[in-house]
């Protein structure tokens, strides 16, 4: 699964850790996200979506390996 | 989050403090051989007690050196808050950080166990089967540790 977190982030011009607070995960979760290697649970992933005022499918993607 | 089965924050430091003296006196009391059973000879209750010469008995007062159940609580214990305490931003990654290490661990130590057994004869095995009540944790202490450190230290690289 890929995400666009890190171009959402700077469309918004946010910080990582700024962003880890409004969802309120650590900064950690955030960048391990961003770099591939952790796959959100859904709830996180519909904050993050609601975060980003859009859908779930414009912020995460199924890849061919999924 | 909700987390099960964890213990709050504040229990981690109470761990350490009672896990690091316990495993270190431990340490210094089977290296050096010293006989603890004649210190802090107190009556306590047996449920089973066994011997080679004397015969068995079921619950009875029998007397007792306790330093060595004193520092087993104190390992065990302390062990199980210091792995399962939250820490201070425990979300779902760090839960699954947490999980990964407990199976890491968990075959680590019985990947030594095996070993041993096949290895290893007669009284010294017994050593094997006590040090093996403190090993579970202390290896998913120290790999989880190990993997939060690798954490803070790669996203930090990323600022």
């Amino acid at each position: 699964m890929t995400n666009n977190l890190k171009v959402l982030r700077a469309i918004k011009n946010i910080s990582q850790e700024e962003l880890a607070k409004q969802i309120s995960v650590s900064r950690q979760t955030i960048n391990a996200m961003e770099k591939g290697k952790y796959v959100p649970s859904t709830v996180l992933a519909l904050k993050l979506a609601r975060y980003f005022k859009t859908s779930i499918e414009d912020v995460f993607s199924l890849e061919n390996t999924d | 989050m909700k987390t099960l089965f964890l213990f709050p924050n504040k229990f981690k430091t109470i761990g350490w403090i009672l896990f690091v003296p316990a495993i270190m006196l431990t340490i210094i009391i089977s290296i050096l051989e010293i006989n603890t059973d004649e210190i802090l000879v107190i009556n306590v209750v047996s449920i089973l007690e066994t011997s080679i010469s004397l015969k068995s008995s079921f619950f009875s007062i029998i007397k007792n050196g306790v330093v060595d159940e004193i520092l087993t609580i104190t390992m065990i214990i302390g062990g199980l808050l210091i792995g399962f305490s939250k820490l201070k931003n425990e979300d779902e990654y760090i839960s699954k950080i947490r999980y990964e290490s407990l199976v890491w661990a968990t075959y680590l130590n019985y990947a030594i166990i095996l070993f041993l057994t096949v290895f290893m004869y007669g009284m010294v095995y017994l050593n094997v089967l006590f040090y093996n009540m403190f090993t579970l944790l202390l290896f998913f202490i120290i790999r989880f540790h190990y993997m939060i450190y690798k954490l803070n230290k790669s996203s930090n690289d990323d600022e």
